[in-house]
Parts: C-alpha cells; sequence; structure tokens
C-alpha cells in the first residue's frame, strides 16, 4: 500500500512539474514565436507576389502595398498590380505544408510558389521548399488542375516535376494545391 | 591517496571511451536504428541531429541520476519518457523563439529525439544506477559513438545519392546518382554492411 | 477535417505507407523480435491491440480534453502518460484474469510501451485531423502494417539461418538490416495502388 501511495505521489508531482515546466516555457515564448511567425507569413506574401522590402520593413511594406480581403474565414492577399496570393496548408507525409501561392493578374497562371512550414524528409521531401524546385512552378498553368509528372517529362503548361525519391511529398503538395486553388476560385465565384 | 585518484582517473575515461566503441549504442546494443536510417542521407543533417541527440543524451541522463533515488522502480521507464519529452520541447519552444533558423533545420528531429532508443536506453542501463558526473560522460560518450555512425553513413549516401557533401558537388559531372541511397532500402542496406564491417573488426580488436 | 477514406487510410497503412519500410519508425524491436517467428508474430499481435486502443483513447483525451482547455503543449506529455497507463493496466488484467496469455502475450508489454509507433500513432492523428473512424483504421492498418513487416523479416532469417552460412560479423542485426531493405525495395512496387 505504501509503495502505491510512493509510485502515486511521485506520478503526480512529476506530472505536474512537467506539466507546469511545459506551459510555462510556452507561456514565456509564445508572444516572440506569434510575432516571428506573423513576420515569416508577411514576407512570404510580399515574396510571393514579388514585391520588395528589407529585413527591418516587412509589415510597413505589407501594410502599405498589400490589401488583406477577408472573405468566408479565408484570406486573401492583393497586390497593388491585382496579383492575388493566398495560403495553402494540408498534410505531407510527415507534417504539415504550409504556404503562400501567388497568382497573376490574368488568374489563371502562377506568379510564385512559397513554403513557409514543412516536415517532409530531409534531404528528400524536404527539397519541395527549395528554391530551385518552386521555380518551375513559375508561369504555370493552373487549369483544369496542376499535374505532377514524373522528374523531366512535364510538357504541359499544368505539369510540373515530380522530386525523384520523394514521390508522396511531391504528391501531398499536389494535393494540396490543387485543393487551394479550388477553393479559391470558388471564393471568386461568389 | 594518490592511488584513489589514479583508480578514479581511468575510471572516468573508461566511462566516457566505453559508448564509443566497445559499448556502441547502435553496434552493439542496436540502438537508435531510427534516426539513424532517416536523416543520414545528408550530411548537414546528420550533423544537426548528432548535436541534438548529444545535447538531449547529456541532460536527460543529467537528470535522470539526480533523481535516481526518487524514481520509483516500476515507473521508470515512464519517468524517462517524461523527463526526455519535457526536456526536448522545452529546448525546441526556446529555439524556436531566440533562434528561429535552428530550430527551423531542426524541426522534424524534435519528434525522432524523444523516440530515440538511445536516450532511454542509457537511462536505463547506466544514468538510473550511477553517480552524475560519471552518467553525463557516459551519456557525452555515446552521443559521441552515435555521431561517429551517422556521419560515416551520410559519408557514404550524400556523394552516391547527391553527388554532394554537405552541399558542395564533389563528384565529377559524369556520376549519374545513385538515388537508392537517398531512399530507405539504400539506408538499410550501408548499414548493414556497415555492421558487418565494423563487427568484424571489432572481435578481432578484443 | 481529413477528407480521406477511411477504409484507403487502412490500406495505405499496410502497403504504400507502412511505418516500418516507409516511415522508417519502430525499428528497435526488430532486431531483437525477429529473431523467431513465434515471437515476432506475438509481437505483431501484441502491438495491434495496444496502438488502436491507445489511438483510440489518446483521440478521445485530444479532442475533448486538450483542445477545449488549449493546452495543446502538454500533447505529448498527455499521451505517453495515457500511453504507460494502458499498457501497465494491461499488464495487470492479464496477470490477474488471462494468466494462459501472459506467456505469448504479456511479455511483450514492457517492449510496447517504448515502441515508437505507439507514440508516432497518436502524434500522426494530431497532425492529420483525423476523425474517430479514420483513426481506428489508420490504427489498426499501421499496426497491422508494422506486425506484417516484422513477421516477414523474422520469417525470411529462420529460413536463412536454417539453409545458408552466414558470416559471423553478419549474423544478427546485420543481415537483418539487409532483409528488411530487400522488403522495403519490394513494398515500393505497391506505390500507387491506393492513392492517399
Amino acid at each position: 500500500m505504501k509503495s502505491a501511495l510512493k509510485i502515486l505521489a511521485f506520478c503526480l508531482s512529476m506530472g505536474t512539474v512537467s506539466g507546469a515546466l511545459l506551459v510555462g516555457i510556452n507561456a514565456w515564448t509564445s508572444v516572440r514565436i506569434n510575432k516571428y511567425e506573423e513576420m515569416q507569413l508577411k514576407s512570404s506574401v510580399l515574396d510571393a507576389l514579388e514585391i520588395p522590402y528589407a529585413e527591418n520593413n516587412v509589415i510597413d511594406v505589407f501594410k502599405a502595398n498589400v490589401n488583406v480581403i477577408e472573405k468566408d474565414k479565408r484570406t486573401i492577399y492583393k497586390g497593388k498590380d491585382d496579383a492575388v496570393a493566398f495560403e495553402f496548408k494540408g498534410s505531407g507525409v510527415w507534417g504539415e505544408i504550409y504556404g503562400i501561392i501567388s497568382l497573376n493578374p490574368d488568374l489563371v497562371t502562377i506568379r510564385n510558389v512559397k513554403i513557409i512550414h514543412q516536415e517532409e524528409t530531409p534531404g528528400l521531401g524536404s527539397r519541395i521548399a527549395d528554391k530551385e524546385y518552386l521555380n518551375l512552378f513559375k508561369d504555370k498553368l493552373i487549369f483544369p488542375e496542376l499535374v505532377f509528372v514524373p522528374a523531366g517529362k512535364a510538357k504541359e503548361d499544368n505539369e510540373v516535376d515530380i522530386i525523384t525519391g520523394a514521390t508522396y511529398s511531391s504528391k501531398a503538395l499536389e494535393k494540396i494545391l490543387n485543393r487551394s486553388i479550388s477553393d479559391f476560385m470558388e471564393l471568386m465565384k461568389q | 591517496m594518490a592511488e584513489g585518484k589514479d583508480i578514479k582517473q581511468s575510471n572516468w575515461f573508461k566511462v566516457l571511451t566505453m559508448g564509443m566503441w566497445a559499448d556502441h549504442p547502435t553496434f552493439c546494443m542496436v540502438l537508435g536504428i531510427c534516426s539513424a536510417l532517416a536523416i543520414t542521407n545528408r550530411m548537414d543533417n546528420a550533423l544537426a541531429m548528432s548535436a541534438g541527440v548529444t545535447f538531449c543524451l547529456v541532460f536527460s541522463s543529467l537528470f535522470v541520476s539526480l533523481l535516481r533515488n526518487v524514481i520509483p522502480a516500476r515507473v521508470r521507464m515512464l519517468a524517462y519518457m517524461t523527463i526526455i519529452a519535457t526536456l526536448v520541447i522545452c529546448t525546441d519552444r526556446f529555439l524556436k523563439a531566440f533562434f528561429p533558423p535552428i530550430s527551423k533545420a531542426m524541426g522534424p528531429y524534435v519528434g525522432l529525439i524523444i523516440t530515440n532508443c538511445i536516450i532511454m536506453g542509457r537511462a536505463e542501463a547506466f544514468a538510473i544506477k550511477n553517480k552524475t558526473w560519471l552518467s553525463v560522460l557516459d551519456a557525452f560518450g555515446c552521443g559521441v559513438g552515435y555521431s561517429f555512425i551517422l556521419i560515416l553513413m551520410a559519408l557514404v549516401r550524400e556523394p552516391m545519392g547527391f553527388g554532394t557533401l554537405l552541399g558542395q558537388r564533389i563528384m565529377p559531372q559524369t556520376w549519374s546518382n545513385w538515388v537508392i541511397f537517398t531512399i530507405a532500402p539504400g539506408a538499410f542496406f550501408l548499414l548493414g554492411v556497415y555492421i558487418w564491417i565494423l563487427r568484424t573488426l571489432a572481435k578481432k580488436t578484443e | 477535417m481529413n477528407s480521406s477514406n477511411p477504409l484507403i487510410i487502412f490500406l495505405a497503412s499496410i502497403f504504400t505507407h507502412n511505418i516500418a519500410l516507409v516511415y522508417i519508425l519502430g525499428m528497435c524491436p526488430f532486431i531483437v523480435i525477429s529473431k523467431n517467428f513465434k515471437s515476432a508474430v506475438g509481437m505483431g499481435m501484441a502491438i495491434m491491440f495496444v496502438v488502436t486502443l491507445t489511438a483510440m483513447i489518446n483521440w478521445a483525451v485530444y479532442w475533448l480534453l486538450l483542445v477545449p482547455l488549449h493546452a495543446e503543449i502538454i500533447t505529448y506529455l498527455i499521451f505517453i502518460i495515457v500511453i504507460a497507463a494502458t499498457v501497465q493496466l494491461l499488464e495487470m488484467i492479464i496477470e490477474r484474469f488471462f494468466p494462459p496469455l501472459q506467456s505469448s502475450f504479456g511479455i511483450f508489454l514492457p517492449l510496447i510501451t517504448v515502441n515508437c509507433i505507439v507514440l508516432a500513432v497518436s502524434l500522426f492523428m494530431v497532425l492529420r485531423d483525423y476523425s474517430f473512424v479514420q483513426i481506428v483504421t489508420f490504427s489498426a492498418g499501421t499496426s497491422a502494417g508494422w506486425a506484417l513487416a516484422i513477421i516477414l523479416v523474422s520469417a525470411i532469417k529462420e529460413k536463412l539461418s536454417l539453409i545458408s552460412d552466414i558470416p559471423s560479423g553478419l549474423r544478427g542485426p546485420g543481415i537483418t538490416m539487409i532483409i528488411i531493405g530487400i522488403i522495403a525495395l519490394a513494398f515500393m512496387g505497391f506505390a500507387g495502388i491506393v492513392s492517399l
């Protein structure tokens, strides 16, 4: 009986100490982390819309050049030249893939794709966030939908290469992009 | 008095170097395989993971050893997992807030480090029964030994699979990438061969 | 909410997204347990039961307790506690009410607490926003896939040790790694049978 109580007491105190530590660290760091994430989002939108900025004036440049439209709980970022950008989010192979996609004013070709957060296999799936890979998306057609094809075989205007050895991550990105594009199109129709 | 000091000195050195060869976590006790296979496809990942695991090994062994007389026997495993998880998550949040670029690089590893068998294995095999200083040394030794195998793996996988090392191209232009080394099966084969070579060598040197 | 069909999730987690052969998780017991076919089968069954049960409990704890209280930061901690507690409870139940199961099931339980995949399944559930039905098929499929992998490897190893002369340095972990590598390659052939 005594040992059972001892175990219980230990578990409770260990649980409380750990819990308290985690909650404490969370509270201490959340302000900084939220600020950093806001900066990440805004600078990615600016990158996607190809609006130049410097490290220290991200927030100001964003405020001056981007029009934030909230519709149906979704956010659309519109640049002064009528290019639009919006978020895409979804699950990849390991974790969430989150980024910004921007369309040219014609609303059928891609201007840029930027990945803000991904947790794919380092060296393989994580290459979806590499600049060289994301450059492949420039000026691609989004109609009828983006199609990812085996590396080197992309011919049509709406086809993009898969990363060799990272098929699942590439396919996940394809699904996420297409879904967010069709959501955006739905919003536009309204 | 001098004799006592001598014995102590050789003791800690033995403890430190055991983790690096004779008692190596991966070859001898076959621990920590998951991460040795998953992230060694590039050298920079291997280095980052080595640093992360060594850091967590040292501090979790430290805490387990400090608490060794308080943890009841029945809930040892739970205690280890709690200490390790809390340590890793706090470190991750701290990095996210104050050193975001490092946190971004280490992002996917955080989960892998928590479940890394080596950390728990060392806590169970050593830290729970030994003095703090020795436990820390043992943890550091194992961390170094583990880093050794990660680097060895990446040294083959990155050049043959990507043609680069630490991002710099080192293979001739005519080299066609052995993609198998960038994915899981290649890692398994390579580790099998390494275990073969190193186990044979170790038996020979014993 | 995740829109994937639960049945597709089930098939994918066994074949195309096998947690041992594609995600390389839960590898540590492979080396030890796969020595013997019977123990591999026993471990596989035990894992399937524990993973599915703890996944369901963790789903309930996460969505009915942690999220409403905005306490997501302690998710890892709570999951670990739930897993350890469930396994401990199972051990006690088997000891008390089902002694015959002890040797075929009970001895694996302590190993399961520290197995990466139990925690991994619960964490993937959070990451991918699975509903209850999805988590049942996901956890059942994932653990079945792991069991399948370990049973295959142990069967091949047993046969191999009977008919061939494995070099001494390669025996044990070395040859296990190579066998797993070949099976992982083989499973890559399943890619594309279901689209997740």
